[in-house]
């Protein structure tokens, strides 16, 4: 029965991504959010039993009250329903209440997927330095509780490293480079090396889709042109305006002179409607379309406590890898994540970290006193079509090769060796 | 979510999807009971090939499967199947209904596929029921036993006798806790029908291991400690009108399905009470941790001292 | 709670706090090596005498004393399948955490269902007539805990097979 898909399951803080392994595209993207009867989550939401603790009381008897739930856009859909209470389960991409992430796998793989899990191998993914404990207990669930066949659980960055292998500018498909991990919540730095995550050189960043979506909507309010949108809708309209509109530019004065010169044919309209009234309106998009983005490179113009420009960090971590692998990395930087997907945005960053290399390089060759030339550093930043899904992407391409099940954990081994067997996974194209 | 749904969700929001903006799709996914599902824009952006493999699909077109479709789906059935698929739907998204009751119906429709194939021996067997209540067979004979082997090791058995029709499920449990919770649950199946609200619903019978006797002498049997044996005797009253036939039918194919998932359920449920009970024990044997003093030592010079 | 387990935890607890008795004992056999002597079983005198305490056959506790550890090892009642495939659950789960539980063994010894191995570490670091607390604690709880879970399988089957076979009654 191997016929049967292998099942990818990339589970992020903000959306979940889910389908099977052989499509280019998850079957489902979903809000990793669980609604569930109680209260909202309160801050010991992980103390408190999911159960009744007291037997014998009403509610026990009829049993099946954790069946009642919803997850991913229905849990949203509830949020407001009384009784309900939405929960979040993954915070920083670590799992942080198990009960409910449990109940929201048991729905994800019956109600949408619709699939027996014991026909089916499982791809999972985790975030760079998740504690094995938490690998353990994920192995508990799919391997006790769903019976799986096969489990592999890979990092999110080696996963984009081997998306970026559908993209024709790569050759040769090794897992070394550095990866751009920008989604909704937090942007990662991570350099990995031959399929390991360099775990003392990553970086993180704290700006991500959702700051670009507010700071869009802080420029569009300083300009005024919010006053006709209705409040609730203000966040919306301005990531709508984000994802349509925003572009990476290479220089932002000349971009500022380009606009002044000619703003009928720069400036945009973005027409919504209102949810209520359905009355329409139209605001202009202006500045924000090249200034949302450009947030990365110069992070004085948004926050005050962040100021270092991506490609310095980008730089910085791989400066801190071994030395051995750092021409890898400089060569292969992959993107990956949603907030990656602005117009040139590989090219702006592979042009500002060159200079930062580059200049490097020619300090060196000054202070050895012009002895010695640099043959130069090569830096690549390639950006694909499946960026905005690239973990998910890559971890259909690894479960499609024939021998992902040869480097999977089968459910026999998990019996014989019990939960620490998931402490160490396979490399894919390792030799033993 | 306590029953499960008889459709299958990808197909519904991805049809409905394109209904609305076609564009060039390529996908495969599974349903139930290793079916395996592809639907493709092989030719233009507006017919959509929708192709499915049932395991058990010969065995369903000996049992008139090609004339539920037939019925179901009409000119939507392609003429030859996919290759390494058994069965093609082509559907012109130019031609589908306009939104409203009409186009939910249709997707539905198309989203119960898998549910309309496998009905076939269903209809087949309720056929021959009344068949055999207007001419009673002679004493001691049989009907046919209908086997559909849906998946590996289990298999579903229909025989249809003149005042009723029997269903036989064979069900086989990988693992012991498996087993073990598979006997409870089933062992509720067998007593709840006990209760008055319940008379209607068919009977149930289950045993361990003894194939039941009308399945005495099938092909095929393993004899196991695994292997249990779920009957459910259906009366004419659970199929006589169509609409409620089709609704036994529906249900009834989950059976195995819906099972399984409350056992998974319920191995669920009791992680989250083992958690809570775990974290319990933890705090009671904090209790006993000492405090260990953690005053700041400083010098005379006010220097702080660490330890390292 | 009923008098006979009332009787029958007195008697471990009594027990339990008399052989809590650790000192720090480096081996005899291994120079520099410091192991829970019960463990290692290498000199004999260090050992003392293990009890049994035993409420039926089907339930008890075996305490192993010696210098500086000691083993308590118990049996948890199991009437029937179900109670056996719920207590082995449990224990399993409760062992796969045995981290943050210090004075949890990761392996019952044979016959047993769970085991602890306190030693003279964990004596001087906590309070002696807590981690007793704890274990007593731990054996009141656990088969509560394990006829609730066998109750609610039973209602939680019961419900799930009312509601399948309901939705034949139209």
């Amino acid at each position: 029965m191997s016929l049967l898909a292998p099942i990818i399951s990339d589970n992020g803080t903000g959306f979940s991504k889910i389908g099977f392994a052989g499509n280019s595209d998850p079957s489902f993207v979903f809000p990793t959010a669980i609604a569930t009867r109680g209260g909202p989550s309160t801050a010991s939401s992980r103390a408190g039993p999911p159960i009744p603790s007291k037997p014998g009381s009403l509610a026990s008897k009829r049993g099946v009250e954790d069946l009642d739930f919803f997850i991913g856009d229905e849990a949203i859909a509830n949020q407001k329903t009384p009784g309900y209470g939405v929960h979040y389960p993954i915070r920083h991409g670590m799992i942080d209440n198990w009960d409910h992430m449990e109940r929201y796998w048991e729905q994800t793989i019956f109600k949408y997927l619709r699939a027996e899990p014991e026909d089916h191998y499982f791809l999972l993914t985790e975030p760079p330095l998740n504690p094995p404990e938490n690998r353990e207990q994920t192995a508990e669930i799919f391997f006790e509780s769903f019976n799986i066949k096969g489990l592999y659980i890979a990092v999110q960055a080696v996963l984009a490293l081997a998306a970026s292998w559908s993209s024709n500018k790569v050759t040769d498909r090794s897992l070394t480079g550095t990866v751009v991990d920008s989604g909704d919540g937090v942007t990662h730095v991570i350099p990995c090396a031959e399929g390991y995550v360099i775990g003392s050189a990553i970086k993180h960043i704290p700006i991500a889709g959702r700051d670009i979506s507010q700071f869009v909507l802080n420029l569009m309010r300083e300009r005024g042109e919010m006053a006709v949108v209705p409040p609730e809708d203000h966040l919306k309209v301005a990531s709508k305006v984000k994802e349509n509109y925003s572009y990476v530019c290479q220089d932002i004065v000349k971009e500022f002179r380009k606009y002044d010169a000619d703003p009928y044919n720069m400036f945009q309209r973005y027409t919504g409607e209102h949810t209520v009234t359905g009355r329409t309106y139209e605001v202009d998009v202006g500045y924000e379309r090249f200034l949302a983005p450009e947030i990365f490179f110069n992070p004085e113009i948004y926050s005050s406590d962040f100021l270092t420009p991506l490609p310095e960090i980008v730089d910085g971590v791989i400066q801190q890898s071994p030395i051995d692998v750092r021409r890898g990395l400089y060569k292969n930087i992959v993107l990956s994540g949603g907030s990656t997907m602005f117009t040139h945005f590989g090219q702006r960053l592979k042009r500002d970290l060159k200079q930062i290399v580059d200049r490097r390089i020619e300090a060196s060759e000054m202070s050895s006193g012009s002895h010695m030339r640099s043959t130069g550093v090569e830096v690549d930043v390639i950006s694909h079509k499946r960026q905005r899904y690239a973990v998910w992407f890559g971890g259909s391409l690894l479960a499609s090769l024939p021998e992902f099940y040869s480097y999977c954990h089968t459910k026999a081994q998990y019996e014989e060796v019990g939960p620490s067997i998931c402490r160490r996974y396979q490399i894919f194209g390792s030799v033993n | 979510m306590i029953l499960l749904e008889p459709h299958n969700t990808i197909i519904r929001t991805t049809v409905l999807e394109k209904i609305v903006k076609p564009s060039a799709l390529d996908v495969q996914f599974v349903d139930f009971d290793g079916v395996r599902f592809h639907l493709s824009t092989p030719d233009s952006k507006t017919t959509l090939l929708l192709s499915m493999h049932i395991r058990c699909w010969n065995e369903l077109v000996q049992y008139g499967a090609l004339d539920v479709l037939k019925r179901e789906y009409g000119s939507l059935l392609a003429a030859t199947a996919e290759p390494d698929y058994n069965v093609s739907l082509e559907i012109d998204l130019n031609q589908a209904p306009p939104e409203g009751e009409q186009r939910d119906d249709f997707v539905r429709k198309l989203s119960l596929l898998k549910t309309n194939a496998v009905a076939a021996p269903f209809e087949r067997a309720f056929k021959t029921q009344k068949q055999l209540e207007a001419n009673p067979p002679p004493e001691g004979s049989q009907s046919e036993l209908m086997a559909i082997h849906y998946r590996d090791e289990e298999a579903i058995y229909i025989q249809a006798a003149s005042d009723r029709v029997t269903v036989f499920f064979s069900t086989v449990f990988r693992e012991e806790t498996d087993r073990i919770f598979g006997k409870v649950f089933l062992q509720e199946f067998v007593d709840a029908r006990r209760l008055s609200a319940l008379q209607n619903a068919p009977q149930v019978l289950y045993t361990n291991r003894e194939p039941p006797l009308e399945l005495r002498g099938v092909p095929g049997l393993t004899l196991s400690d695994d292997i249990g044996y779920v009957t459910f005797v259906l009366f004419p009253r659970h199929f006589t009108k169509p609409d409620v036939a089709e609704a036994t039918i529906t249900h009834i194919q989950l059976f195995r399905d819906y099972l399984h998932y409350h056992i998974k359920c319920s191995k669920a449920y009791m992680h989250s009470r083992m958690r809570a009970r775990v974290s319990e024990f933890q705090k009671v044997l904090n209790r006993a941790k000492t405090e260990v003093a953690t005053t700041e030592r400083k010098t005379i010079s006010g220097r702080t001292m660490q330890s390292r | 709670m009923s008098n006979v387990l009332k009787n029958y935890l007195a008697a471990v607890r009594a027990t339990l706090t008399a052989a809590l008795t650790l000192q720090d004992f480096s081996s005899q056999v291994v120079e520099r090596h410091n192991f829970p002597e019960v463990e290692v079983r290498g000199s004999k005198e260090v050992l003392l005498n293990a009890l049994t305490i035993s409420r039926n056959e089907n339930e008890r506790v075996f305490i192993e004393p010696s210098i500086n550890s000691i083993r308590l090892s118990i049996k948890i009642k199991q009437a029937d399948e179900i109670e056996r495939i719920l207590c082995h659950k449990f224990t399993r789960f409760m062992m796969g955490r045995a981290e943050s539980f210090v004075v949890l063994r990761r392996k019952p010894i044979p016959g047993y269902d769970i085991s602890f191995l306190i030693t003279n570490t964990h004596s001087e670091t906590m309070l002696k007539h807590k981690v007793v607390d704890f274990i007593i604690q731990f054996m009141e709880d656990v088969d509560k805990e394990i006829s609730e879970m066998k109750l609610s399988l039973n209602a939680r089957a019961r419900t799930v097979a009312e509601s399948y076979l309901s939705m034949f009654g139209s």
